[in-house]
C-alpha cells in the first residue's frame, strides 16, 4: 500500500516539469511589472482576479497538455497539418514578432534588476545573453530542465518578501474573495493586463512541445494534468504575493511607480533592504529564466511548423534555421537594450498588443483541434468541457481585443 | 509515335487547388478541393477531382476522364452537377491533399524527415502523374501565394533566385497514413535507409508515427533498427507490440542487445516475451540478465564459436560456415577444453590462412586476454585499449568461458557517460 503510494509519487515527479516550468516562465519581467503596478495603483482591490485567471489558465493548459499527450505532436505541427501553409506562415510571423518583443522585455528586466545591485547594463546584458546562449547550446534537455526547475524554486523569494512585511491577513482574505471592479478605464486596463500577461500565446506552444518531448502516453495523462494544475496554481500564488506586497507597502503609502525596478527601490525604506533585494533577485531570476525559454520555444515552434530540422542535438550546419532563429532572437533582444534611448515602455506595450492580437486565433485553433476526432480520438472535449472552454475563450478574446482597441485610443 | 511529341508540363498541386471547374456549357460547377490518386508504380496517377460546389453541401467527385483541359480553369465534359456521382475511394486510392500536403514524409535518399510544402505533377499522355515532393522554402512561399514578391525581393537584395527543393517521388516515404505506409513498404523504400539512420528518424518522429513506421518494418530490419535506437524509445516501441511480434524481433537482435532491452522493460512484459521466444535463445538471454549492465557479465554475448583443441582447421571452417550466420562474434574463435576452460584464441584471418589439416591447438594463441564476470567497464575499456583486440572473452572464477564482450557492446554502455 505504502509502496504503491510512493510509486505514484515517484511517477508524479518523473512527469512533473513541463507544466510547472511553463507556468513559472509566465511570471517573467513583464508579468512582475504588471503585478507590481496593479498592487501599487489599486492596492488589494484586484487580488480577486487571480482566482478566475487561475481557473482559465488551468482550462487552457489542460487542453494543450491533452493534445500533446494524445496526438504526440506540437501545437504548431497540428496547426500546420490542419489549417495549411498560408495561415501557419502568417501566424508564425506574428508569433515571432510577439515573442521578440517579450524577449526584449526580459533583457530589460535583467538590466533593471542588476542595476539595483549596482551593475551597469553594459555588463549585465551581454553576460546574461551569453549565459542564456551557453545554457542551451552546451546543455542537453535533461540538464536544462533541471536548471529550470531550480529557477522555479527561486520564485519563493517573492513569497518570503511577502511575509517579511507582516501584512494584515484578514483584509487580504476579504479582498481575495470579494470581486470589485469599478468601470474606470485604468482599472479595467490593469485587469486585462493581468490576464494578458498570465495567458500568453507562446506558452501554449511551449507547454505542448515539452509534453511531447517527455514522450508521455495517453495512460499517464493524469500526471501531466496534475503537473499543469499544480503549475497554474503556483504561478498565481507568486502573482498574489507580488500584488499583495506592493499593495501593503507602496499603495498604502501612496507611492507611484512605473516599473518593477521602481517597486524594488521604493520597497527598501518601507519594508527593509532585504525585502528590496529579494524583490530584485526575483526579477533577475524571472528575466533570465524567461530569456532562456522564449527564444528556444520560438525557434522550436517555427521550425516544427515549416519542417526544418530542430534539435539541440544537431550541429549548426544541420539545423541552420533553428540555431539562426535562436541566436537572432538573443542577439536582437540583448542588442536593443544596449542602444541608447530605446523607447522601452513603448516596445513592451506594443509587444503586449501583438500578444493580444494573436491569442484569440490560437485559442480558437486550439478549440477546433481538440474537438477534431481524427486527431484526438476519444479524448475530444466533453460537452461540459466545451461549454466551459468556449466561454473562457470568448471572454479572453473579448478582453484581448479590448486591450488592442484601447491601445489605439 | 505521336504520343511522345506531346508537350510535357510540370505543375504544382497548389496551382490546381482552388481552380474553377467549368462545365461543357461554360457554367462554373465548383472549385477544386482535393485530388484522388491511385498509388501505382513508378508514379501515382491522379484519378479524379474532389470539388466543392455552391449548390451542394457535400464535396463532389469528378473522374479524371471527364477532364478536357487544365489551363486557367479546369474544363470538363460534364454539363451540370446532376450528372455527377458521389465519392467512393477504391482500394489503393487516397486523397492527395488530405494525406500528403503539409504532412511529414521521410526523404529516403537523405534519410531525413521533411514536411511537404507542395506536390509537383507531370502532365503527360493526358494524365497527371505525381513525380516530385516539394520540401523547400520556395514551395512554402508558393503556398502562401507571394512567390512574385518574394522573387523580386531576393533578386533585388541578393541577385539570387531561390531554387525549388524537390525530392523525387521514388525517394519519398509518406508517414501520415498507415495504408500508404503499408503500400510503400511493399516496394521497400524504407529498406534503402541504413538502420542507424532509420533509428534517428524513429527518434525524431512523434510516438504514433514512430510505432506505425516501426510496425511496418520487416522483422530483420526492425531488429537491426532497434539495436541502434535509444533505450527509452526501444521500450516504448516494444511496449506497443504484441508479445509474439516482440519476441520475433528480439530473437533477431544480438544477445547482449536483447538482454539490455529486456532488462529495461517492465518485468511482466519481459517475462511474457521470454516465454514466447525460442527456448535456447531465451535461456541465454536470461543468463545475461542476471548480471549488472556495467559489468563484464552484463555486456558479454554468449553467442560465439568455440572448439576443442584437437579439432582440425577443416572441421572448424565447416562448422563456421554452417553456424556463423547466427553468431554475434565471428572475428575470433575460441579453443576450450571439455570443462569449457579457455585455452586459446584464433583470429578469423589465421583460421582462413591456415593449412586445412592442422589442428587448432597448433594454431591457437595461448596468451589469451580475458576478464572476470564482475569486472567493471573501466577495467574492460583499459584492456581493449591496451591489447588492441575487437573482443575480449569473459571467464568465471574457475577460468571457464562464459561469453565474450564485443567492442561495440562496451561502447554502448560507456558512450552515454562520456564527456560528463
Amino acid at each position: 500500500m505504502l509502496q504503491n503510494g510512493l510509486w505514484k509519487l515517484g511517477l508524479f515527479f518523473a512527469f512533473i516539469g513541463p507544466g510547472i516550468i511553463t507556468s513559472n516562465v509566465d511570471n517573467d519581467a513583464g508579468g512582475i511589472t504588471t503585478y507590481s503596478l496593479a498592487g501599487a495603483q489599486y492596492g488589494l482591490r484586484l487580488l480577486w482576479i487571480l482566482i478566475p485567471v487561475t481557473v482559465a489558465l488551468i482550462i487552457i493548459q489542460e487542453m494543450c497538455a491533452r493534445m500533446g499527450v494524445v496526438s504526440g505532436k506540437g501545437l504548431s505541427d497540428l496547426i500546420r497539418e490542419r489549417f495549411g501553409a498560408k495561415i501557419t506562415f502568417y501566424l508564425m510571423i506574428i508569433l515571432f514578432l510577439a515573442n521578440m518583443g517579450n524577449t526584449l522585455s526580459e533583457f530589460a528586466g535583467i538590466a533593471a534588476s542588476m542595476e539595483l545591485f549596482g551593475i551597469s547594463k553594459y555588463i549585465s546584458v551581454p553576460a546574461g545573453a551569453f549565459f542564456v546562449w551557453l545554457l542551451i547550446v552546451k546543455g542537453n534537455y535533461k540538464s536544462v530542465e533541471k536548471a529550470f526547475l531550480v529557477a522555479c524554486v527561486f520564485y519563493l523569494s517573492y513569497i518570503i518578501s511577502g511575509f517579511l512585511v507582516h501584512p494584515d491577513w484578514s483584509a487580504i482574505k476579504t479582498a481575495t474573495f470579494t470581486p470589485t471592479l469599478k468601470f474606470d478605464t485604468g482599472m479595467l486596463t490593469m485587469a486585462i493586463g493581468i490576464i494578458g500577461t498570465t495567458i500568453a500565446p507562446w506558452m501554449q506552444f511551449y507547454l505542448q512541445s515539452s509534453i511531447v518531448d517527455k514522450g508521455l502516453k495517453a495512460e499517464s495523462y493524469k500526471y501531466a494534468r496534475m503537473d499543469v494544475i499544480f503549475g497554474s496554481i503556483t504561478v498565481n500564488v507568486v502573482a498574489f504575493f507580488i500584488i499583495m506586497l506592493c499593495a501593503v507597502t507602496l499603495f498604502q503609502n501612496g507611492l507611484k511607480i512605473e516599473t518593477a525596478k521602481d517597486a524594488a527601490v521604493a520597497l527598501a525604506p518601507l519594508a527593509g533592504v532585504y525585502c528590496s533585494w529579494l524583490f530584485a533577485f526575483g526579477l533577475l531570476n524571472a528575466s533570465l529564466f524567461a530569456a532562456s525559454i522564449l527564444p528556444l520555444s520560438t525557434a522550436y515552434t517555427i521550425c516544427e511548423a515549416f519542417g526544418w530540422e530542430s534539435s539541440l542535438n544537431s550541429k549548426f550546419v544541420e539545423a541552420p534555421q533553428f540555431y539562426g532563429l535562436y541566436s537572432l532572437m538573443i542577439f536582437l533582444g540583448a542588442g536593443f537594450i544596449l542602444l541608447p534611448n530605446v523607447p522601452l515602455i513603448a516596445i513592451m506595450y506594443y509587444s503586449q498588443v501583438i500578444n493580444g492580437l494573436l491569442l484569440p486565433f490560437i485559442l480558437i485553433f486550439m478549440l477546433l483541434l481538440i474537438n477534431d476526432k481524427r486527431i484526438m480520438g476519444n479524448y475530444v472535449n466533453s460537452r461540459l468541457m466545451n461549454i466551459v472552454s468556449w466561454a473562457t475563450v470568448v471572454i479572453l478574446n473579448v478582453l484581448s481585443l479590448a486591450m488592442v482597441v484601447s491601445a489605439f485610443f | 509515335m505521336a504520343i511522345n511529341r506531346e508537350p510535357q508540363d510540370f505543375l504544382f498541386l497548389s496551382q490546381i487547388l482552388g481552380k474553377n471547374i467549368v462545365g461543357a456549357t461554360g457554367d462554373t460547377l465548383g472549385r477544386v478541393y482535393d485530388l484522388t490518386t491511385e498509388f501505382v508504380e513508378p508514379y501515382p496517377i491522379v484519378t479524379g477531382i474532389i470539388f466543392s460546389s455552391a449548390q451542394k453541401k457535400n464535396p463532389m467527385f469528378l473522374p479524371w476522364k471527364d477532364v478536357i483541359d487544365i489551363n486557367k480553369d479546369i474544363s470538363v465534359s460534364i454539363k451540370s452537377i446532376s450528372e455527377i456521382t458521389t465519392l467512393y475511394l477504391r482500394q489503393g486510392e487516397l486523397l492527395l491533399k488530405d494525406t500528403l500536403l503539409d504532412k511529414q514524409v521521410v526523404d529516403t535518399d537523405g534519410a531525413k524527415i521533411r514536411r511537404v510544402n507542395d506536390l509537383q505533377f507531370l502532365k503527360a499522355h493526358h494524365g497527371l502523374y505525381l513525380v516530385h515532393v516539394d520540401v523547400g522554402f520556395r514551395g512554402l512561399i508558393r503556398r502562401v501565394g507571394v512567390t512574385k514578391t518574394f522573387d523580386a525581393i531576393m533578386n533585388a537584395l541578393f541577385d539570387y533566385k531561390l531554387p525549388d527543393q524537390l525530392i523525387p517521388w521514388k525517394f519519398t516515404q509518406p508517414l501520415h497514413s498507415a495504408d500508404l505506409l503499408r503500400l510503400n513498404i511493399a516496394q521497400n523504400r524504407i529498406g534503402q535507409i541504413h538502420p542507424a539512420d532509420l533509428a534517428d528518424i524513429l527518434e525524431d518522429l512523434d510516438i504514433k508515427q514512430r510505432s506505425v513506421l516501426f510496425q511496418a518494418l520487416d522483422v530483420e530490419t526492425a531488429a537491426e533498427t532497434l539495436e541502434e535506437t535509444d533505450p527509452k524509445v526501444q521500450v516504448s516501441l516494444i511496449n506497443d507490440l504484441n508479445s509474439a511480434k516482440a519476441s520475433d524481433i528480439i530473437e533477431e537482435m544480438s544477445l547482449s542487445e536483447a538482454a539490455d532491452l529486456l532488462g529495461d522493460l517492465p518485468k511482466a512484459k519481459a517475462d511474457v516475451i521470454l516465454q514466447e521466444m525460442e527456448k535456447d535463445i531465451a535461456d541465454d538471454v536470461k543468463e545475461l540478465l542476471t548480471h549488472p549492465e556495467r559489468e563484464a557479465g552484463g555486456m558479454m554475448t554468449t553467442s560465439y564459436l568455440s572448439f576443442r583443441p584437437s579439432t582440425s582447421v577443416r572441421e572448424a571452417l565447416d562448422r563456421f560456415r554452417q553456424e556463423a550466420a547466427d553468431v554475434d562474434l565471428v572475428y575470433y574463435v575460441y579453443v576450450t577444453d571439455e570443462d569449457e576452460r579457455l585455452l586459446g584464441v584464433i583470429s578469423l584471418r589465421d583460421l582462413i590462412l591456415a593449412e586445412e589439416d592442422k589442428r587448432l591447438e597448433e594454431l591457437m594463441d595461448e596468451r589469451v586476454i580475458s576478464v572476470k564476470l564482475d569486472d567493471k567497464d573501466d577495467i574492460i575499456a583499459e584492456h581493449f585499449a591496451k591489447y588492441a583486440v575487437t573482443a575480449i572473452p569473459v571467464v568465471d572464477e574457475n577460468e571457464r568461458m562464459q561469453g565474450t564482450i564485443i567492442f561495440k557492446n562496451l561502447l554502448e554502455v560507456v558512450a552515454p557517460h562520456l564527456g560528463q
